[in-house]
């Protein structure tokens, strides 16, 4: 059958994303995934003050600076050894929880949800009902979560002074604890929110909705009258309608760094990652959960526009050297992060998989993975996190007066090497950071979407996105629908596939 | 009435979460009441695939009319000044931007790195990294310095990093009804740019008796020793607080100065530089000689309540 090639741009995800798809018939035979942005922020870094990072990372990404900025300060204090008073780890998981709860309604409402408002659903059965709650920056679910997300990152701004692009977590703590007001102001704040989703979104206590354990015991609550207008339940019933739990599975490995480091247990000399809900990698076809090893992440170039190497390089003998070379076979700025040469997903599901959700392992044995239970996902990590969220407000509270800040010494930042892992909004993040004579001597960063939108690698293995559209049949090719859920289903953030070039001195790659 | 495009060039997307940010004005709340049309946003535009290049060949034909052209993030010119790190469809970023630029009525520049460069033009700009109408705080940007729009206008800077967001939606509005304004010396609207972030912090105290922390984490003032831009940085977070709720200094964190052209500075940004016990930049206008003078005494009266750090900022 004869091949042809198409390009496709798609928005509503942060930054450019563009895509390469060949075509069969109406059949994705082949594709590649386009970075299309280089932006050098290494290079800014190299030569900086250690704790410039602070400033420089946070402003990678401007949907996910917090996640940055908790990367950032465990890379540094790894290097210094520097311990942390859970007071600090605390109001920092706090502030990372608020901005996951932000990005996690934002996607969903306004960045996912669009497309089932696309003419090709003009007469489905359920558009009335879509398009009440889903128009863009019109419908009740749009405007609901326009609201509740601005006000949960008021929790942000109480410790940081503002979100986006602060830099109030510091090696040792962070620049202010929480006071009996604060307390008062987190509560209601985190209140507010779940009040919105238990009403809007849900139709039910959000611990009930948490209690669901099984695919069959989703459906009969899915199923109640009492809800089957609300949000998520029409998420759910429109994305299985069209099939979107039966399409864009992609590479069957979830990991995840593990969520929100536990105030008790995070100390030096940080040679475990002491996180509230757990790390691994879990595979979905034995459902087995393996332990997650830092070491094992490696990154390839082989079909990136960067100077080549061999095979995969771990981030501390990493380099990248931009060298745009149009027209070959390689075609893009994301390099492609490997987890012992495995091809993986990152996000909420790998997430909520790796700390032992029940419903979500139940659904992706039964179904395998999907679009509609990946972005059904991200809803109950949102609701997940706000539990979280609400149990910390309490233990911050029992914490008044004590330190949260510690001072390290002078040159406790002066030489070494250090890696941070959080789980960012869209998964796992990592900062490895190399310092030298007190300057930063190498810094790369390995973004959740640099794992999901990776290129092939040097063995010709295809990234996480690519597998999951290949093998998918467009209806129409001019309005490639099922490709924006797919993709979209991952909340993509483009400009946080950022590159980190080269090591040692300050280079120049353009005039 | 004012239909709007919104691009993004070499950005962080941190402008627009801003714009996400402002409740009143809001985005949703311009669009219901039909003050801004929205004809491209990328994170908010639910038009299919390829419809942002069809919205682009239309303007640069002359077909489709454009009142207010956005444009956040910083224009990438390399490698080699083929604009070729920031592309879309294989074609430079920098030039759709001058092709929408010339048929706009009015252009923003969306945030300090539009505005002046911005941190990804920070030593040793590995992009090759400029402003719109400005490289830093000098003429040399993807504009020339006398270039106006449609009119009459230079390049509006809505600087920092990211944009308050009500400076963003207010502007917004202002331009949407023809609601005069005036630019200031670098073609930031004055309304929000004429306080210091000084103005307005609530470590004012402290700064006004010359208590002064030597390390982070504390209640007092951060001009001194860690590196507060404050006095110096013009800017409105301490007169209109970010998420209807504080700032970056009244949170314990120094002030970067990033509505300033030279963001982020070439230093330690988390050290003051100084000469002898004064830092090198004093607040904005002030001769050395005096504020020394006015230090000395002012430490001097300092009540005992402040120099234990008793208020809480």
């Amino acid at each position: 059958m004869a091949r042809r090639t198409i390009g496709v741009d798609l928005n509503r995800v942060e930054g450019d994303l563009e895509f390469e798809v060949d075509l069969e018939g109406e059949r994705i035979v082949d594709a590649r995934c386009v970075g299309t942005l280089f932006r050098g922020f290494e290079q800014l870094l190299v030569d900086r003050a250690p704790r410039d990072a602070l400033v420089i990372t946070p402003r990678v990404c401007g949907i996910c600076g917090t996640a940055h900025l908790y990367a950032a300060v465990l890379s540094l204090e790894r290097l210094g050894g520097l311990a942390v008073p859970p007071q600090a780890t605390l109001i920092r998981n706090l502030c990372l929880m608020a901005e996951n709860v932000q990005s996690d309604l934002r996607q969903t409402f306004l960045f996912f949800v669009p497309d089932f408002v696309n003419r090709r659903y003009a007469n489905h059965p359920l558009a009335a009902e879509i398009a009440e709650a889903f128009a863009p920056l019109k419908g009740s679910a749009a405007i609901g979560a326009l609201g509740v997300s601005r006000r949960i990152l008021q929790v942000v701004a109480i410790f940081g002074g503002q979100w986006p692009h602060s830099s109030y977590m510091l090696p040792g703590g962070v620049t202010r604890g929480a006071n009996p007001r604060d307390i008062v102001d987190c509560r209601e704040l985190v209140g507010s929110t779940i009040d919105w989703l238990e009403e809007a979104v849900f139709g039910d206590r959000i611990d009930a909705f948490l209690a669901l354990d099984s695919l069959d015991a989703l459906e009969r609550w899915l199923a109640d009258p009492a809800r089957l207008r609300k949000a998520l339940p029409l998420l759910c019933r429109f994305s299985r309608s069209v099939g979107l739990d039966r399409i864009g599975g992609g590479a069957r490995s979830f990991l995840s760094g593990g969520s929100y480091h536990d105030p008790e247990r995070w100390s030096p000399p940080y040679d475990r990652q002491e996180t509230l809900l757990a790390a691994g990698l879990y595979d979905a076809d034995d459902g087995a959960l393996n332990a997650f090893d830092p070491a094992l992440i490696t990154e390839h170039v082989r079909h990136s526009w960067f100077r080549p190497y061999e095979g995969g390089r771990h981030p501390f003998a990493g380099e990248t050297v931009p060298d745009y070379q149009p027209g070959g076979d390689r075609y893009t700025w994301a390099k492609a992060p490997r987890y012992g040469e495995r091809v993986v997903e990152t996000g909420p599901l790998a997430e909520l998989l790796a700390a032992g959700d029940m419903l979500c392992r139940d659904i992706l044995t039964t179904l395998g993975p999907n679009t509609w239970l990946r972005q059904f996902a991200r809803l109950r990590r949102a609701a997940t996190t706000l539990t979280w969220m609400r149990s910390h407000v309490t233990a911050l509270a029992g914490r008044i007066g004590e330190p949260h800040f510690r001072n390290p010494d002078d040159d406790a930042l002066a030489e070494g090497d250090g890696f941070g892992i959080v789980q960012a909004a869209r998964g796992m993040l990592g900062h490895w950071v190399q310092v030298r004579d007190g300057r930063i001597a190498r810094y790369q960063i390995v973004t959740p979407t640099a794992w999901n939108a990776s290129p092939k690698d040097s063995q010709g293995r295809h990234g996480h996105w690519e597998q999951s559209v290949i093998g998918v049949t467009l209806a129409d090719p001019d309005d490639p629908v099922e490709l924006g859920h797919i993709v979209r289903s991952h909340d993509p953030c483009l400009v946080c596939t950022v590159h980190f070039a080269g090591s040692g001195k300050r280079v120049r790659y353009g005039i | 009435m004012a239909n709007l495009l919104w691009m993004q060039t070499g950005a962080c997307s941190g402008d627009s979460m801003s714009l996400l940010n402002a409740d009143g004005p809001s985005i949703e709340g311009l669009l219901r009441s039909g003050e801004i049309e929205l004809l491209w946003h990328p994170s908010l535009s639910d038009l299919p695939a390829g419809a942002f290049g069809r919205l682009v060949e239309r303007i640069e034909s002359g077909q489709q009319p454009l009142d207010i052209l956005c444009i956040e993030g910083s224009i990438i010119t390399g490698p080699y000044g083929s604009g070729m790190f920031d592309s879309h469809r294989g074609r430079p970023k920098m030039q759709i931007a001058a092709a929408l630029a010339a048929r706009a009525r009015t252009v923003v520049a969306m945030g300090t790195c539009a505005a002046f460069g911005g941190v990804h033009a920070a030593p040793p700009n590995p992009s090759d990294a400029i402003g719109l109408q400005y490289d830093h705080a000098d003429p040399g940007g993807l504009l020339d310095a006398d270039w106006r729009s449609s009119d009459g206008r230079p390049v509006i800077n809505l600087a920092g990093c990211p944009v308050h967001p009500l400076t963003i939606t207010r502007t917004l509005s202002m331009l949407a009804a023809d609601i005069p304004f005036e630019l200031d010396f670098l073609n930031r609207p004055a309304v929000f740019y004429s306080s210091t972030v000084h103005q307005g912090c609530t470590r004012n105290e402290y700064h006004e008796y010359d208590v002064e922390d030597h390390e982070p984490g504390g209640k007092a003032c951060m001009y001194f020793n860690l590196g507060c831009q404050g006095p110096g940085t013009l800017a409105n977070c301490n007169a209109e607080l970010w998420n209807n709720r504080s700032s970056k200094t009244r949170a314990g964190v120094p002030c970067f100065g990033c509505t300033s052209p030279n963001f982020p500075r070439d230093g330690d940004l988390f050290r003051t530089d100084k000469i002898g016990d004064v830092p090198i930049t004093l607040p904005l206008g002030v001769s050395r000689a005096r504020y020394m003078a006015y230090k000395n005494l002012a430490k001097a009266a300092a009540p005992v309540r402040l120099i234990k750090r008793q208020m809480e900022p």
